[in-house]
């Protein structure tokens, strides 16, 4: 094999590796700048995180499933919601998919590391920081209750006194420059650290979608923290930015946290969508459908996504002018969402498919993330957002995105990478178990919530009126939620036998093509001793028939 | 393996130069929300006292310009690295720092006027941004000279000129980027009325 | 069963020309993400059943993409949002016409949590809008604290409150009736119990009610309200609450209460008003509404008997 050529070493891995292995035990962890060791740490906190937002969801289920329940008191719906949704958005889902880029994205294109192992580790530290720090607010008498989108002039002093909402503001704050850090170094990582071969058009989907993200990161998170820091002066040095009662403007916040707010929502689900393009692939044993239609149409995704923040604030009476213009921009966005579905439908056709569980999750996901993209597509539609907007429906909408679309990925790629990263596979009959307990408490819980939307409940209530079939649709989702719950904790438990007593993987359990899975599982401290030629998108397929490789073919 | 080294810099991007410049957009995305924030209740609201009356843009003009040549003599400073024994560098980027200091000076000096004048954060909202505003930019005159006073010590320190270059690359994007965003602020807060 | 139940929902179930225009499309968008939701559900279940994985098979041949595939799907959805576009132009227009040139028929405010409703005249109720079936009224939102949101599903759009921005839009039923709204926007503890109803009148009835409205409620008609009158200057129910034509005159923190024993609820929809309910929403207002700004004043029976028998009376 003496054709085959080296990496590019990452000039600062030798040196880093030694520090990080010059301690045993516990502090070896703490100490780590090893991309794999703190993606690791990434995965179990954010496991962590999961569960305490899933429990905070249970409890507000628990309290909505008969009309007038007073099993908690508003003040504490107030903050379990509140929590619940920053726990998700910003301690789960965008540190989770940055977890997965931290730990495959070397991996895929033949690095060794991150190219900045450093910054890698204090990305991964100020998250856990600004977690801690959220989470201490509920020790100092009240947690945040304004919502996760803090809305002045409630989130101000005059009606949020307590400090709930500073901590809430400096937690972000941390774990946003965390993120930006995590940006710069994806994006750096698959711009210099890429083996021979690997050009853009060869890169894996799975490694576009996450660089895509990470611009979308780099430019969408400063107005969060702008908003942030301009909350903090209002209620740390008595400023006037978002206080009407002394000339501030309660929209200006509103336009800085949603110029934030919306692409958020596609850095929540892009990587997602990489996760789906490398799964379906290897389970039809067919390429992708349309690779150059898939990465573009993300990159479009990700350049519309700044024009079309303001469709979160059609209720607030901007002017028609200003409506349509948003409305547009997020019609448009529609368009490369479409393409990729559909690429990724006719990657299944004339495949082979595999009902593997990652492969089950996959195909659900291409069921359920499109009932989210077409929800979202009536929010669109101007009039229909003056109806429903604030209302269950778009509880409904946006769990079908975030749950429906991105935890099903995210489940989809548990069993996909979990025997790269352990070296043994997840249970495939758990795993079929907890696929249908998720699937069936998924729908359950949050289909009947678009009912409820068009029935006129408001989202962010902590009781309603007995009106007819509100009790009945709302005991419904409520069962959902526990069978929901119960198939999250099935996955926990399936981590947890299968680390010990899981069948060994072996380097390539799923015969996949991508170069993570030219190393052994798990990977070495130094990922290669050699990466493979990289001369198409399937470098491992090449490598295993070499009767017919892909770049024969076509590329 | 050393073979592959030289690869990999001229292949592909310089990561550290990238990095910067990664960081800069980032940075200057955080500075487009807080001068739009900035314009946005100067046009918006109206109430007394505003900043742009209280300010004297003369004097700080004056501060200005250090802070504009100090852009100068950073651009010196850099080109001397390539400089076979990098003789004068140190001295430039000292100037560079004087230079940075005294503009922080002239801030500093300019806040205890104002505050004098019960001109403050929370006296209004254009107290609250022009001071949101000014002061996010000083603190990142202040980070930067952090950098340039670390890189000068190593500078003086360094016998063999092992320091590679892109450390000075990095640290004079980010002062120029300092420099310019100063541009914006002053002729926005101090000389459009 | 499905459509008659879509049928009871008050999205569905428009009661002006406002919300007519937006269930028209709403009912587009429906079907349109319908017919997209199966042909993605067809695209996939075929692919489940064809192209399984059966023992014995080969690799699949290669498909690298189809460009003539790729243009069908951008361009077709871009038709069919164009066709959106325009359906959505035209529901906008006729869901929220413009108000240039009218000048607001009255003033609904928001507060943490209940609605004050001003009309011109100096009528002021609270949590209940009423207005002339057949005819459209002009409304103005504002807030008095936070932000609010004022939404009848059945009878159109919803609009924000927003301190120091006022907004207005046009409010109408084609039929009398009661219809049911709500604050849709969270803005605090009791976001959940600030409801309201719109009460749809015939021109008649409306106008009656506003002159009735507008003169000074009915003098008490006994001596337990009587006694009831003087304990709500005693005690400080003034302080937050005015009653025309009494001292009780300059009370903003809570709702005006010169017609209260005419209104529908208390509580901003938590209580149907009725003297058992008044009584207790008087004796313990945080066992119905936790966290509201109205205090518990630890009232005597007796002190509650009068002031409900007071209350009550004020038609």
């Amino acid at each position: 094999m003496s054709d085959i050529p080296l990496s590019p070493l990452n000039p600062e891995w030798p040196r880093a590796q030694a520090e990080s292995r010059a301690h045993g035990g516990l502090l070896s962890w703490v100490a780590s700048i090893d991309h794999k060791e703190i993606a690791i740490m990434y995965l179990i906190t954010t496991i962590f995180f999961f569960v305490v937002g899933g429990l905070e969801a249970l409890a507000m289920r628990v309290q909505l499933a008969i009309p007038n329940n007073h099993f908690v008191s508003p003040e504490v719906y107030d903050q379990l919601f509140t929590m619940h949704g920053t726990t998700m958005v910003f301690l789960v889902v965008m540190p989770v998919l940055i977890g997965l880029a931290t730990y495959f994205v070397p991996l895929m294109i033949g690095a060794r590391d991150m190219a900045f192992p450093r910054l890698n580790a204090l990305s991964y530290w100020l998250l856990l920081l600004g977690g801690a720090l959220l989470y201490y607010s509920f020790l100092t008498s009240r947690a945040p209750d304004m919502g996760w989108f803090s809305y002045a002039p409630l989130s101000e002093k005059p009606f949020a006194p307590l400090p709930g909402p500073s901590f809430w503001a400096l937690g972000l704050l941390l774990t946003g420059i965390g993120t930006v850090a995590s940006a710069i170094n994806i994006i750096v990582t698959t711009f210099s650290l890429r083996a021979p071969g690997m050009t853009m058009r060869r890169l894996p989907l799975f490694v576009w979608m996450s660089m895509v993200n990470s611009f979308v990161i780099l430019f969408a998170l400063p107005a969060l923290n702008a908003a942030l820091v301009m909350l903090l002066v209002d209620r740390k040095l008595s400023g006037n930015f978002f206080t009407p009662a002394s000339g501030g403007s309660a929209i200006l916040w509103q336009h800085f946290f949603w110029a934030f707010g919306h692409p958020e929502v596609y850095i929540m689900v892009l990587p997602a969508f990489g996760i789906i393009s490398e799964v379906i692939p290897v389970f039809s044993r067919k390429e992708i459908f349309g690779y150059p239609f898939v990465a573009a149409s993300t990159v479009a995704i990700g350049l519309l996504s700044f024009a079309v923040w303001a469709h979160h604030m059609f209720a607030v009476g901007m002017g028609h002018a200003m409506d349509v213009f948003f409305a547009v921009g997020s019609m448009l966005i529609a368009i490369p969402t479409g393409v990729k579905i559909f690429n990724w439908c006719a990657t299944l056709w004339y495949g082979s498919i595999q009902f593997t569980t990652s492969m089950m999750y996959a195909l659900a996901f291409l069921l359920e993330f499109t009932i989210g993209g077409l929800t979202g597509v009536m929010f669109t539609l101007v009039p229909v957002d003056w109806q429903v907007t604030d209302t269950y429906f778009v509880v409904a909408h946006m769990h079908y995105v975030l749950f429906g679309g991105t935890a099903f990925a995210l489940f989809a790629a548990g069993y996909y990478w979990f025997p790269k990263i352990t070296g043994r596979m997840l249970s495939e009959r758990l795993g079929r178990w907890q696929f249908w307990t998720v699937l069936i408490g998924f729908n359950m819980t949050f289909f009947v919530q678009h009912i409820l939307g068009f029935d006129g409940m408001n989202r962010r209530v902590f009781t309603y009126p007995d009106l007819p079939h509100w009790g009945l649709y709302n005991m419904i989702s409520t069962i959902g939620a526990f069978i929901l719950g119960f198939g999250a904790l099935l996955f926990i438990i399936n981590i947890e036998y299968s680390r010990r007593h899981g069948a060994i993987a072996g380097d390539n359990p799923w015969n996949a093509w991508t170069l993570e899975w030219a190393t052994t599982s798990p990977p070495p401290p130094q990922n290669f001793d050699a990466v493979p030629p990289v001369r198409s998108r399937r470098p491992v397929w090449d490598l295993m028939h070499p009767e017919d490789p892909d770049w024969k073919d076509s590329h | 393996m050393a073979a592959a080294a030289p690869a990999l810099t001229s292949r592909y991007l310089d990561p550290i130069r990238l990095g910067v410049l990664l960081l800069i957009a980032t940075e200057a995305t955080f500075f487009v929300f807080l001068i739009s924030g900035y314009v946005y209740y100067r046009v918006m609201v109206h109430t007394t006292p505003t900043a742009a009356q209280e300010l004297d843009p003369f004097k700080t003009g004056l501060f200005s310009i250090a802070l504009f040549a100090s852009s100068a003599t950073m651009g010196v400073a850099h080109r001397r690295v390539h400089h076979p024994q990098r003789r004068g560098l140190a001295l430039w980027l000292g100037l560079t720092i004087v230079l940075g200091a005294t503009f922080l000076l002239g801030q500093g000096l300019e806040y205890v006027h104002l505050y004098r004048q019960q001109f403050t954060i929370a006296r209004n909202v254009y107290g609250s941004s022009f001071f949101t505003l000014t002061g996010f930019h000083g603190l990142h005159v202040f980070a930067g000279l952090l950098i340039l006073l670390t890189l000068t010590g190593l500078v003086m320190a360094d016998r063999r000129h092992a320091i590679p270059d892109v450390a000075f690359d990095a640290a004079a994007y980010y002062w120029h980027f300092v420099d310019a965003v100063w541009v914006v602020i002053f002729t926005l807060v101090y000389l459009v009325k | 069963m499905g459509l008659a139940m879509l049928v009871l929902l008050p999205t569905f179930d428009p009661a002006s020309p406002y919300a007519a225009a937006t269930h028209h499309l709403l009912l587009i968008s429906l079907w349109m993400a319908a017919g997209i939701f199966a042909l993605v559900c067809f695209l996939v279940f075929y692919a489940i059943i064809r192209f399984r994985y059966r023992p014995g098979q080969g690799t699949p041949k290669r498909i690298s993409g189809n460009r003539n595939l790729e243009i069908a799907w951008t361009v077709g959805p871009f038709l069919l949002l164009v066709y959106l576009f325009i359906a959505t132009l035209h529901s906008m227009a006729g869901t929220d016409p413009s108000a240039k040139n009218a000048a607001p028929a009255l003033t609904v405010i928001g507060h943490q949590w209940w609605w004050e409703v001003r009309y011109p005249d100096g009528v002021v109720t609270a949590n209940e809008v009423h207005i002339p079936a057949g005819q459209r009224l002009l409304i103005r939102l504002e807030a008095a604290d936070v932000i609010h949101d004022f939404w009848v599903p059945r009878l159109g759009r919803k609009m924000d409150m927003i301190p120091g921005k006022p907004n207005e839009m046009w409010i109408g039923a084609s039929q009398p009736g009661v219809y049911q709204g709500s604050c849709s926007e969270y803005c605090g503890r009791e976001h959940a119990w600030m409801r309201f109803k719109v009460v749809a009148q015939t021109p008649a009835d409306y106008t009656a009610w506003l002159s009735q409205q507008a003169q000074l409620p009915p003098a008490p008609s006994s001596a337990e309200a009587e006694q009831g009158a003087k304990d709500f200057q005693q005690l400080t129910c003034a302080n937050c609450h005015r009653i025309a034509g009494t001292a009780a005159s300059s009370g903003v923190a809570g709702p005006d209460l010169t017609h209260v024993g005419s209104r529908l609820t208390l509580g901003a929809g938590r209580l149907i008003n009725n003297p058992q309910n008044m009584r207790e929403w008087l004796r313990s207002p945080e066992t119905y509404k936790p966290g509201c700004y109205m205090p518990n004043l630890r009232l005597t029976p007796a002190q509650l008997d009068a002031l409900t028998a007071y209350l009550e009376g004020l038609k």
